[in-house]
């Protein structure tokens, strides 16, 4: 349940301002004060301290079907029966998204006045008697679903949206009983032009009832003002004006926001209905913020994935990845256990033969030339079990794909890894400090909570990283690690301004620590944070860590060794992919006899170059812990079973530790989770995000990193949307996100050749 | 006289004794079938099973087949041709190879046994595409 926040200072002439800027072609300017004038928001965590400023405004009685309610004054009346428990119907309106009031099916009779009232727009006076089921609104509103079914397809039978339609559910709720519609011989419904708008949105646009909450979404949580109005009446039309893919890595929350069927999912497209599938809750694991999620399943297979709500984290929003990615769970899949043969080629064959043959690699290798390299999708539950069997094998060499350096405190301290203030906690900050991170394509849900402290609770931001497009304006301070050591000194003339800061935030992305001089940017960012948290609350957590990979944050309270460098240093003679498929190392960095054993659920890098492989279960197929950037601790659901002779990846290496001679104590998911416990107890304890301390002390003894920042620019690796699609071994084995990744290197071509031939022509 | 001191008895176990071939003979029917009956050979199909009848036995188990030798224990109902199959259920009284009304086609197809649990069993195809696509791993560099 989302309280609703008051909205102080609206009335309705502002939202008249709002109506007219949308009907401009949906040009919403990038301008701040027209978004401070409309503070529609209803924010779920209202930020405490802003509020403590000023004094609570006194109560207003209002009456919502002769009951009463007390709300602070400028609430709606929506928002007033919603705290009595009356659900008013409204199609425009929602609860993240600015007020519009178009829709009009919200209307409520309120007591001595002569016509009806939108709720959603209309802010409460005291004593206004509302009357939510009078013959009055139960009129209004079966006539506004009359004029809204004058225009609408009766095409529900092959609508995807059927069985899960706002407008369906409301005309049998609110609707009249009976039709007026003599039409017989025909002469039309309104019929507005399909648009393409990608590879990801498929539009019916006869469908739309211009409620425009797609083009709300848009420009104020996506910062895309792509999506506008053209025409007025019944020519309304929704769409881009021109033909253009909607380029945003949010646009498949449009799909949600739709009431009606106006947009679908397209890869989803005439799949199933919602009443026959089977919807497990989730958490995703293709970033590192680890947004919750519903999989909706048919038949032993994942056909779509929505959001679910959780403040905490995504809200409720879904990257598009994490959203169209999970076509990738069905190909390129690893279904049965492989081994080489002599011929050098990998070929199917038994568990029993395929584990045979490790434990026996396992076996004739001496303890320090094992190694092993976890990849960025694996769960706690096999990382500690892969910890557990190597370390009983006297090998001490469990890396992380992902470097961090270990100069310093390095990753004894959680605080140095973890994004310590939390997602929600930028909505508190009133300035925030990206270094080399681009959170836009690193995780789009932290970019768009940016994004929101930056429209509705004034947070400024500055970047030091290459100039990138992140849907709201920041200061760049350059991209060179001279700006980190002028602000750890406070001779850069922004140092001032992080000073005076109430609350900052630092964000440093997690690629810059891969860097030679990692640990000194490290330290840097430490030193800056203390410098900044001066004028902070105790308890306010300046340096925040933005992690790019699901399970790096387990990976290191288990005690895995972040980067491969040691494995590079002194090659195993047995290597240990478990789902590693960034290629950080190759045969090329290995002895020549060296066995190399992948596990994991997709044939990508990791698999091509393995001696054996042993099918393991993605995300979707098992029950397993992952910690999100945060060092918040989340379970994932079995939705489907693993396909083929896959199996549960901790099961296997538990199965594998009993031939190998070295049993592992643990035989359920009970067992393995008091183990997991006993080494980090914040791994088990689900949906709570374990507060990490001593900042104090990881910044004192990064003070003995050695070195210091070399001025090479600071970059990151995803720039563009087309490097956002496919990052890892489900993304790149999804057909939609390569067509997504055409779709976006097509749109932008053709813009590079209209350009051409207009310069062209001026230059004539 | 002889029948109510069983003496019956005693000369019909050995004309079934006779019939099926001596005591080993007899002990192998034993073995393979768990009876030994005796009865009016009614004729025998392609396939070397013969088919007997004894009214002395009391319906349903008058009419039986006895499964070709070679078969040993592999025997099996579904053996039994299409035209037989109604004389031993009682469906017709008269047995195929003394009917002359009965049809014989070149194109009639041959009985043909049930194979499930062979390499011959029927197995339908999916015409259903794959759920899950399995990874191909590539082919070594010849080198």
């Amino acid at each position: 349940m989302i309280l609703p926040k008051p909205l102080y200072n609206r009335t309705e002439k502002h939202s008249q301002i709002r109506l007219a800027t949308f009907s401009t072609a949906g040009k919403v300017g990038e301008n701040r004060s027209s978004h401070i004038l409309s503070q529609f928001q209803n924010v779920a965590r209202s930020p405490a301290s802003r509020a403590s400023g000023t004094q609570a405004p006194e109560k207003v009685e209002v009456f919502i079907d002769d009951k009463s309610v007390m709300v602070d004054p400028g609430t709606t009346v929506l928002q007033a029966a919603a705290l009595a428990g009356i659900e008013i119907p409204r199609f425009c309106y929602h609860e993240r998204l600015a007020i519009a009031g178009n829709c009009r099916m919200c209307l409520v009779e309120v007591e001595k006045s002569p016509k009806p009232v939108a709720a959603c727009a209309m802010p409460v006076m005291k004593g206004w008697r509302i009357k939510t089921n009078s013959d009055m609104t139960r009129k209004a509103r079966e006539g506004v679903m009359e004029f809204l079914l004058v225009n609408h397809p009766l095409d529900c039978p092959i609508c995807d949206q059927g069985g899960e339609c706002d407008l369906q559910d409301q005309s049998m709720a609110f609707g009249s009983d009976r039709s007026r519609f003599t039409d017989i011989s025909y002469d039309g419904k309104r019929a507005v032009e399909d648009k393409d708008i990608g590879p990801l949105v498929k539009t019916i646009m006869t469908r739309c009832i211009h409620c425009t909450r797609c083009i709300r979404f848009a420009s104020e949580v996506a910062g895309i003002d792509d999506l506008g109005t053209t025409g007025r009446g019944s020519d309304m039309q929704i769409g881009t004006y021109v033909e253009k893919m909607f380029l945003s890595e949010l646009s498949g929350n449009i799909i949600d926001l739709c009431p009606v069927g106006a947009l679908t999912s397209k890869p989803y497209s005439f799949t199933a209905r919602p009443w026959e599938t089977r919807k497990t809750d989730s958490v995703d694991v293709l970033d590192a913020l680890g947004s919750n999620i519903v999989v909706s399943t048919r038949t032993g297979e994942v056909l779509r994935i929505l959001p679910r709500l959780n403040e905490d984290i995504n809200e409720e929003w879904l990257s598009d990845k994490s959203r169209f990615a999970c076509d990738g769970l069905k190909r390129q899949r690893l279904v049965t256990p492989m081994l080489k043969n002599s011929k050098g080629e990998l070929v199917s064959v038994e568990w029993e033969d395929a584990l045979i043959s490790v434990a026996k690699a396992l076996k004739s290798a001496p303890g320090d030339q094992i190694a092993a390299i976890a990849g960025g999708l694996v769960d706690a539950e096999a990382l500690i079990s892969l910890k557990d069997l190597l370390n009983r094998l006297g090998s001490e060499s469990l890396n992380t794909e992902e470097t961090f350096p270990l100069d310093g405190s390095g990753t004894d301290l959680r605080s140095n890894y973890l994004l310590n203030n939390k997602i929600a906690g930028i909505e508190e900050a009133d300035l925030v400090l990206l270094v080399g991170s681009n959170p836009r394509y690193e995780a789009p849900l932290l970019n768009s909570r940016l994004r929101k402290g930056y429209l509705h609770h004034e947070l400024d931001i500055a970047v030091i990283g290459p100039k990138i497009d992140l849907n709201y304006e920041y200061e760049l301070l350059g991209d060179s690690g001279d700006v980190l050591k002028q602000l750890a000194s406070g001779q850069h003339p922004f140092s001032k301004k992080l000073a005076a800061a109430k609350r900052p935030m630092l964000i440093l992305g997690s690629e810059q620590l891969k860097r030679e001089d990692g640990a000194a940017i490290l330290s840097l960012c430490q030193q800056i944070a203390h410098s900044a948290s001066s004028g902070a609350p105790a308890e306010w957590k300046v340096l925040n860590i933005l992690q790019k990979v699901a399970s790096q944050v387990a990976a290191l309270d288990l005690g895995y060794t972040p980067g491969v460098a040691k494995i590079r240093a002194n090659p195993p003679k047995v290597l240990f992919l478990l789902g590693a498929d960034e290629g950080t190392i190759t045969r090329a960095d290995l002895p020549k006899d060296a066995f190399i054993i992948y596990q994991g659920h997709h044939g990508d890098a990791g698999a091509s170059i393995a001696d054996a492989v042993l099918p393991g279960a993605a995300y979707t197929e098992k029950q397993a812990t992952y910690v999100n950037t945060e060092g918040r601790a989340q379970e994932t659901l079995v939705a489907v079973t693993a396909p083929g002779m896959a199996r549960e990846d901790w099961k296997i290496i538990r199965a594998l530790s009993e031939i190998v001679g070295a049993r592992l104590p643990y035989d359920n998911l009970d067992e393995i989770r008091n183990r997991l416990e006993e080494v980090s107890p914040n791994l088990v304890r689900y949906g709570e995000a374990e507060e990490a301390n001593f900042v104090a002390q990881a910044r004192e003894l990064s003070k003995l990193v050695k070195g210091g920042v070399s001025s090479t620019p600071l970059d990151v690796r995803l720039k563009k949307l087309e490097d956002f699609f496919m990052t890892d071994s489900i993304s790149r084995a999804s057909p939609t996100m390569a067509k997504c990744v055409q779709a976006v290197i097509k749109q932008r071509e053709a813009k590079i050749a209209t350009k051409r031939v207009w310069t062209a022509k001026v230059e004539e | 006289m002889g029948k109510y001191l069983g003496l019956d008895k005693v000369s019909r176990f050995f004309e079934i004794l006779k019939q099926n071939g001596g005591i080993r003979a007899s002990l192998s029917k034993i073995y393979r079938t768990d009876e030994l009956k005796f009865g009016t050979l009614i004729g025998e199909d392609k396939y070397g099973n013969k088919y007997y009848e004894n009214k002395m036995y009391f319906y349903g188990r008058n009419r039986w087949v006895d499964y070709n030798n070679k078969l040993m224990l592999d025997y099996d109902g579904s053996q039994v041709p299409a035209e037989w199959f109604g004389w031993l259920h009682y469906k017709t009284d008269v047995p195929p190879n003394k009917d002359p009304t009965r049809v014989n086609y070149p194109w009639m197809a041959d009985h043909t046994e049930n194979l499930s649990g062979t390499s011959g069993a029927y197995m339908p195809y999916s015409t259903v595409p794959p759920k899950i696509q399995a990874w191909v791993p590539p082919k070594p560099k010849s080198s």
